[in-house]
């Protein structure tokens, strides 16, 4: 077991905040797609233990910049670091390795209980190879059973506690987005992406999974990116706010900036009309919840991120060949 | 010079039926996700039924019989067994394996039907050949490339032009989608499965050809180097499993041309040839000559 | 989650079973079992590679041939005639060594084409053996040294053996052998799929990119699922090669590798008790059926009869073919899943599995045991 690992399950979750995450700077990153420019040189950081919110209309590019900070997509330009250390180009395992994690847009869940699911979190953690798992060295035995603990306490704090043992496919669809959550949380993440956490869920679980992650930020001190249509819940859940559009930085600052910024507000609304009322922050969301909430996507349990724009489809051939080692 | 020409020829010839049984295994394989094990079966059918109307209803008659037939066991088999269990996609794999117990039974059966027997199909073109210059080439081989050629620029045709096509790509593109677009997947399947069938019939006739011995009951695991032929032009490509056969007819027909050059590789190394072949292309490219860069779905 | 020490007490009795069958079968029905142990390491072997890691593979018989001629040649003369046991290792090394050459394509193809490309291997690799005719006697094939261990062979009659008036020939020495390392099969490859290597392996099948983003080098872990399979054909190819006493290029063929692929989903995929259920399933049904197929209706004696009439082979395999579809017809999550849904139904008090809330497609009526799972992949 790494460092990392001791240190955050000896002191387990109810212990406090951890030393602060580093930050995570995002510098210049441009994305091209077959001659479509999916970012441009998008620039921001995330303070360290911070939520920092992605919002744009859809096709803005903010998969795409999941893509680049988890390693799916290699920008043709510019640098993502976390503190000192490039990020820009490192295969997607040891960007997890290195503490950053991350949740889909659509449920991508293992066969199995969540359990199961929650202990593949804990790959970049664990150790076991091939030999040692076979022949069930008391070593393997060990870490799996230390890290099984650990699991089950962050199926507590994600109010999974009752469905450990649980096959996921019989889960509820916000419990299923729950598993996510809880999966990337298991990588122990000194950064937490989360893709549209709430997307499809009715108001009770969009509350519960608020709840949760304002509880792992203040508990594990981690830093979080999210990216979600729900603005009442960015709004309440966010320090600060970038606003994308068309692959380019709109604006920037914090939800109160935001709320008020006339190129935001036309963007969205399509008029410079600024208004403040909450009411418009209703009217922003309410499309895109019924929009995600369609029932086809609750069954397609595995087969999730649907290109919702051209540009997604080509960024996901660039995922074809993780650039990793080959030999075993 | 002759031998290279001749060779090539052949290659040409061999490439063209291989391009209708790899046809097949596109079809089938882009409308339902299934590698059809029976395919090999299905061919011997067809050439099965050839050897044994074409006394009584000549070799047209029986040529028409035969397609017809093989077809219509080929759609009945998706329609009856496959369509029959999950619907879902995703119970491709375990229906590719009920095509191998389907290919079990009917090669059984066949084989014992055929025995150790050599059936000739009385085919007009019997073992005449023709002059073209330098090289004489077997009226058969030349047959089999002109009736591939107009039977494959027709079926190109029917993608490109027949509302079935056009069902059949947007199925392969997504199948949900195209169900709520109101295509009738079950049909489209089947006519899918139909069309292999009669493609396959067809190769039968010219692979027992002259210079052939004739039909015999292992004529149908020569369906097996088609395979390779669909793999190399990409699976889901239909241009490209032309390509694929034209490639592997070619590399059989000049490793078997030059053996004695080849004789390290050790004898035979003809039939194993595309083999080798696909194994090197599929390493520069994953997913075939023709293949879509293969996009992993999260 | 299932912890990594087994319940041993379930497994007590049918071990026993299985230990005492010698005392009570003749060697016919050992070697059908013999045969059928083989066989069920190797489709355990194929089911982690396809069932678990999702990479379809039809060149299985491949890497049976390499553990079955590299040890026949190790141990033998021509051959460097190690002591067999060291050969029967060096062998099953030897099948995880080529699996591992092969690893350049096994982490780059995918699916289907994965699954021609390795049907390459199965041709290749008889033409190979039919060429390379100094090492593996060409189309003839050679006999196979018997494996001895510490001056014990497993022969007929080295030394001779009664145990408690059971003469142990061959069939029963070897029998305890297959047992033994079926034994290991089981445990180990039990232990991997319920560690950290076999989560690993059903996320990249499930999901390529989930897996990379959970810190699993997809890369890697797909090509050694590859090797550890190959490694599981390998040990099964040397058991082969003891229990047949001779090695030929025409077993190898496709139509094995084929087999492998049929015990494995007809067993039910991603389990190794379905492997193993397959495994006896496709072994075993044939065999059994050509020895008495005379006694079914419709079919002639061999010898009797003439033309056209139903031999027992072919009776045995119309059979064989007609099982495998009805099988997979009716149970599409094949016995594994089945043996579940039997056991669900006959203790239907005990359901915690089903939250009534679970939001759960109509299909569900079919097969309430294997929750959505994940299609091979095909790009």
């Amino acid at each position: 077991m790494n460092i990392r690992t001791t240190g955050r399950t000896a002191t387990g979750p109810a212990a406090g905040p951890q030393a602060a995450p580093p930050a995570l700077h995002v510098r210049d990153v441009t994305v091209r797609f077959a001659g479509l420019t999916a970012l441009d040189a998008v620039s921001f950081t995330v303070a360290p233990g911070s939520v920092h919110a992605l919002i744009g209309p859809n096709g803005a590019g903010k998969s795409t910049c999941f893509n680049v900070l988890s390693g799916l997509c290699r920008p043709a330009a510019g640098q993502v670091l976390l503190g000192d250390t490039d990020l820009t180009g490192l295969a997607p395992h040891r960007i997890a390795a290195l503490g950053v994690a991350r949740t889909f847009q659509n449920i991508v869940t293992t066969e199995g209980t969540v359990a199961d699911n929650l202990m593949l979190g804990r790959h970049a953690l664990s150790r076991a190879g091939f030999a040692a798992s076979a022949l069930r060295l008391p070593g393997a035995v060990r870490e799996q059973r230390a890290h099984l603990d650990r699991v089950r306490e962050i199926a507590e704090l994600t109010g999974l506690g009752a469905h450990v043992d649980t096959p996921v496919a019989l889960l509820s669809y916000g419990d299923r987005k729950r598993v996510e959550l809880a999966r990337a949380l298991c990588l122990e993440p000194r950064v937490l992406l989360l893709d549209e956490p709430v997307a499809g869920m009715n108001g009770a679980e969009r509350a519960a999974t608020a709840d949760v992650v304002r509880t792992v930020r203040e508990q594990l001190g981690l830093s979080v990116v999210l990216v979600e249509h729900d603005m009442g819940l960015v709004m309440r859940l966010a320090d600060e706010v970038t606003v994308l559009d068309f692959g380019r930085r709109l604006a920037h600052g914090t939800p109160d900036e935001i709320r008020r910024h006339p190129e935001v507000l036309r963007a969205y609304l399509g008029t410079g009309a600024p208004d403040e009322t909450p009411e418009i922050q209703e009217a922003l969301e309410t499309p895109e919840a019924a929009e995600t909430a369609d029932p086809a996507e609750t069954t397609k349990t595995t087969k999730a991120t649907e290109p919702t724009d051209p540009t997604e489809t080509t960024e996901e051939t660039a995922v074809t060949e993780p650039p990793g080692e080959n030999a075993p | 010079m002759t031998t290279l020409l001749d060779t090539l020829l052949n290659g040409l010839a061999l490439g063209a039926v291989y391009a209708l049984v790899a046809l097949g295994f596109v079809v089938i394989f882009k409308a339902s996700g299934v590698l059809n094990f029976a395919h090999g079966s299905l061919l011997l059918l067809g050439g099965y039924l050839v050897a044994v109307l074409h006394d009584d209803l000549g070799f047209a008659g029986a040529l028409a019989v035969a397609v017809l037939t093989t077809a219509a066991v080929a759609g009945a088999l998706d329609r009856l067994l496959l369509q029959r269990g999950d619907p879902d996609p995703k119970a491709a794999h375990v229906q590719t394996i009920v095509t191998i117990g389907v290919d079990i039974i009917l090669v059984t059966d066949l084989s014992r039907r055929i025995g150790g027997d050599l059936l000739t199909l009385g085919d007009p073109w019997g073992d005449a050949v023709t002059g073209l210059g330098p090289v004489t080439v077997a009226d058969s081989r030349l047959a089999a490339i002109v009736v591939s050629t107009v039977v494959i620029a027709g079926v190109f045709a029917l993608f490109r032009f027949t509302p079935w096509g056009l069902s059949l790509r947007a199925a392969a593109e997504d199948v949900e989608a195209a169900a709520l677009m109101g295509v009738r997947l079950s049909r489209v399947r089947m006519l899918a499965w139909c069309l292999a069938g009669a493609l396959a019939a067809l190769a039968a006739v010219f692979l027992a050809a002259f210079p052939a011995p004739g039909l015999e009951r292992t004529t149908g695991q020569i369906a097996l180097k088609a395979f390779p032929a669909a793999i190399l032009g990409g699976m889901a490509s239909p241009p490209g499993a032309l390509a694929g056969s034209l490639l592997i007819g070619l590399t059989e027909a000049l490793v078997a041309g030059y053996q004695s050059e080849l004789h390290v590789l050790g004898e035979g190394f003809g039939d194993v040839a595309p083999y080798a072949v696909m194994v090197v292309v599929l390493l520069v490219r994953p997913t075939g000559l023709f293949g879509a860069k293969g996009a992993v779905r999260v | 989650m299932s912890e990594l020490v087994p319940k041993w007490g379930k497994l007590l009795l049918p071990a026993l079973l299985l230990c005492a069958l010698p005392f009570y079968l003749d060697a016919f029905w050992l070697r059908i079992g013999l045969f059928s142990i083989a066989a069920a390491i190797g489709a355990v072997g194929l089911g982690l590679l396809s069932g678990t890691a999702g990479q379809l593979s039809l060149g299985h018989a491949f890497f049976l041939a390499v553990g079955a001629y590299g040890y026949t040649w190790l141990a033998g003369d021509p051959g460097p005639a190690l002591p067999p046991a060291l050969a029967a290792v060096l062998a099953v090394l030897l099948a995880g060594a080529a699996g591992g050459l092969f690893s350049p394509v096994a982490g780059r193809v995918r699916g289907i084409y994965l699954g021609i490309a390795t049907l390459a291997l199965v041709f290749l690799g008889h033409h190979l053996l039919l060429t390379a005719d100094s090492v593996t006697g060409g189309f003839n094939g050679r006999s196979v040294p018997p494996l001895t261990l510490g001056g014990f062979g497993f022969t007929a009659d080295d030394p001779e053996l009664t145990v408690l008036g059971v003469p142990f020939g061959a069939e029963e020495r070897l029998w305890y052998l297959g047992l033994a390392l079926f034994a290991l099969t089981w445990f180990t490859a039990r232990g991997l799929l319920r560690g950290r290597p076999g989560r690993a392996l059903s996320a990249v099948r499930d999901s390529e990119t989930a897996a990379a983003v959970m810190g699993v080098n997809v890369a890697r872990y797909r090509s050694a699922a590859f090797v550890v399979s190959s490694m599981y054909a390998g040990l099964a190819g040397v058991l082969l090669a003891l229990s047949f006493r001779r090695v030929v290029p025409d077993y190898f063929g496709l139509a094995l590798s084929v087999d492998y692929l049929a015990m494995i989903v007809i067993g039910g995929l991603g389990s190794v008790a379905g492997a193993t259920a397959g495994a006896f399933f496709v072994t075993a049904l044939p065999l059994l059926m050509t020895r008495y197929a005379d006694q079914l209706p419709l079919v002639a004696a061999p010898g009797t009869g003439g033309e056209g009439a139903l031999g027992p082979t072919e009776a045995a395999r119309y059979l064989y073919g007609a099982v495998i579809v009805v099988i997979l017809l009716y149970a599409p999550d094949g016995l594994h899943g089945l043996s579940r849904r039997v056991r669900a139904r006959l203790r239907p008090a005990r359901s915690p599995d089903r939250p009534p809330s679970a939001p759960w497609p109509a299909s569900a009526e079919t097969s309430p045991a294997t929750p959505a799972r994940a299609k091979e992949h095909t790009p």
